[in-house]
């Protein structure tokens, strides 16, 4: 059973007047930076997305949650057109997005609330699943009192407080140090493996995006495409010693030999147009 | 190397480096330390209020001894005479900073909202909030009269701005990462101004009122000291044109006390809208 479907979708960006950019040796103020894209992602599959820098993956991420409008193209969650943010899909940010003036439990109880979920079962709902995140007791810390590797916690908590059928990450473990960005992948598998939740994850670790994915999907550069899907045969549950085995090395290979020329490519890329980034 | 040992200079902030602390300094710590530590040259003032007067080194008649005023500051209070201007002062200006809010906060939510509405109005609000609301004072009274409403006049207009403005500011600060996050949840128009607007602005705002209450108090005290038959402001210039100095230094005294206590309640609400913020860090990864 397919759960999103991607068809041809294109997205080009409009620069400020006055900017331009050198797009095949023509100067230009339309950036392309999706091409059109094309992807099928199975019911409780889990899929990460790696690419390099200006790949798109996180203007891919925006289209499938209905935060942006594709250019050209469609994009179906369930075979119900994507043109808006849908009460069926989570989205986690790299830098957390918790609403400051609200504490941890508040936090996870806003999703609830806009849903209009009454207020003793959003409250115990959200109890819930801080609890499964290993943050009971913590319930009454504001953002600003808790560590990013807790803050990312809250903020996935929240997303799947009102079980979504998609969750959408975009690079959520970034920000954070390497051993709690270990820490996290395991506790996300872990709770993942037990509500059966369709993800995409972006991210640009190749370490991670193997060891979380059932598929690997490689973005060439800018303008962004689908380059190589890689299989990831692996057993779950997995724990982190499988990084060290060779069946894992051989991915990383794989995914590696995929990313490498994308690489020099969006560098070169980024070394001709300077002008953008103004 | 004593700033490598000494924990709790290395911990707190880069310009604590630069800072000198003597051992004296450590005593300080909190509000009541500091509170103590400021009360000797304070009560040298005091004691110079007294002495001076009393010595010949001041006039008695321009300067009565602070035990003179204070005792006509107890016979003002008894009679019931004090309560009633404070109490004319401080409904005016309330008066007038509530009206500020009524009209500051929402134009000021709607100048955020609204694009077009913020550069329409944007030229007629900077040309207003720079023309100073005492030289308006004789425009209130011939527009309004020489009774209440004009002094109300001058104590909203004092304030109206700081609202505004601020209001604007902090509509136009939010996060946009937490409004996306917001709109990924699929908040509706509405609860995004109320549930995530609204509330990343209320910091901003409570500071504009901060400013606003000061200006509003400010403004009334020197409308009823240039035309008004009551207030505290017509106690202090009257007793100073009638040379009863004693009643005027009462006055003044007065005024600083509600200053002082009106601050006190402002920085307390101050730090209660923003408690969120500034809190020390805690717990693991």
């Amino acid at each position: 059973m397919d759960r999103i479907t991607i068809s041809d979708v294109r997205k080009t960006f409009q620069l400020h007047s006055g900017q331009s950019i050198v797009v095949e040796g023509k100067p230009t103020d339309r950036v392309p930076v999706l091409a059109g894209v094309d992807l099928t992602i199975r019911r409780g599959e889990f899929v990460t997305l790696v690419g390099p820098s200006g790949s798109g993956k996180s203007v891919l991420l925006d289209i499938i949650g209905g935060l942006t409008q594709a250019t050209s193209g469609r994009t179906w969650i369930d075979r119900t057109l994507v043109t808006q943010p849908d009460a069926k899909v989570g989205y986690v940010f790299q830098q957390y997005a918790l609403f400051p003036w609200r504490n941890a439990l508040e936090n996870v109880e806003y999703a609830l609330e806009v849903r209009g979920v009454p207020r003793l079962e959003r409250r115990e709902r959200a109890r819930h699943f801080l609890t499964l995140f290993g943050l009971k007791g913590f319930e009454d810390r504001y953002p600003s009192q808790l560590s990013g590797g807790m803050q990312q916690r809250v903020a996935i908590a929240r997303a799947l407080s009102t079980d979504p059928e998609v969750l959408l990450m975009d690079e959520p473990f970034a920000a954070l140090d390497a051993q709690t960005r270990d820490l996290l992948q395991s506790e996300l598998l872990r709770i993942w493996e037990q509500i059966n939740t369709t993800v995409v994850f972006v991210t640009h670790a190749i370490d991670e995006a193997i060891y979380l994915a059932d598929r690997v999907v490689v973005m060439t550069a800018r303008p962004g495409l689908v380059k190589e899907i890689v299989e990831i045969d692996l057993p779950r549950p997995r724990d982190l010693d499988l990084r060290n085995s060779p069946e894992f090395n051989h991915y990383r290979q794989q995914v590696w030999e995929a990313l490498r020329d994308e690489v020099t490519r969006a560098q070169q890329d980024w070394a001709l147009s300077a002008s953008y980034a103004n | 190397m004593a700033y490598l040992t000494d924990k709790s200079q290395r911990e707190s902030r880069a310009f604590e480096f630069w800072r000198r602390r003597t051992p004296l300094s450590l005593l300080t710590a909190g509000q009541t330390g500091t509170f103590i530590i400021g009360l000797p040259l304070m009560l040298l003032l005091l004691a110079l209020w007294e002495i001076a007067p009393r010595a010949g080194l001041l006039n008695p008649i321009f300067f009565p001894p602070l035990s003179v005023v204070l005792s006509t500051l107890a016979a003002m209070t008894t009679s019931g005479e004090l309560s009633r201007h404070v109490g004319i002062s401080l409904n005016r200006a309330a008066t007038g900073f509530v009206l500020a809010v009524a009209v500051g906060v929402p134009l000021g939510l709607a100048m955020g909202r609204y694009a077009l509405f913020e550069k329409i109005t944007d030229l007629l609000v900077q040309t207003l909030r720079n023309t100073s609301q005492f030289a308006l004072l004789p425009v209130f009274i011939l527009l309004l009269g020489i009774g209440e409403a004009s002094k109300i006049a001058i104590t909203f207009y004092a304030a109206v701005f700081f609202l505004l403005i601020n209001t604007i500011v902090g509509v136009k600060s939010v996060d946009p990462l937490l409004l996306k996050a917001a709109r990924s949840m699929g908040t509706s128009d509405w609860n995004l101004f109320r549930k995530v607007i609204l509330p990343s602005a209320v910091p901003s705002i409570v500071a504009g009122a901060r400013l606003g209450v000061k200006a509003s108090l400010m403004s009334v005290i020197a409308a009823e000291m240039l035309a008004a038959q009551s207030g505290i402001g017509f106690l202090i210039q009257h007793s100073s044109l009638m040379l009863e100095t004693d009643r005027m230094y009462a006055g003044i005294l007065v005024l600083t006390a509600i200053g002082l206590a009106l601050n006190y309640v402002l920085v307390a609400i101050d730090s209660r809208a923003a408690r969120w913020r500034d809190s020390p860090a805690g717990g693991g990864a």
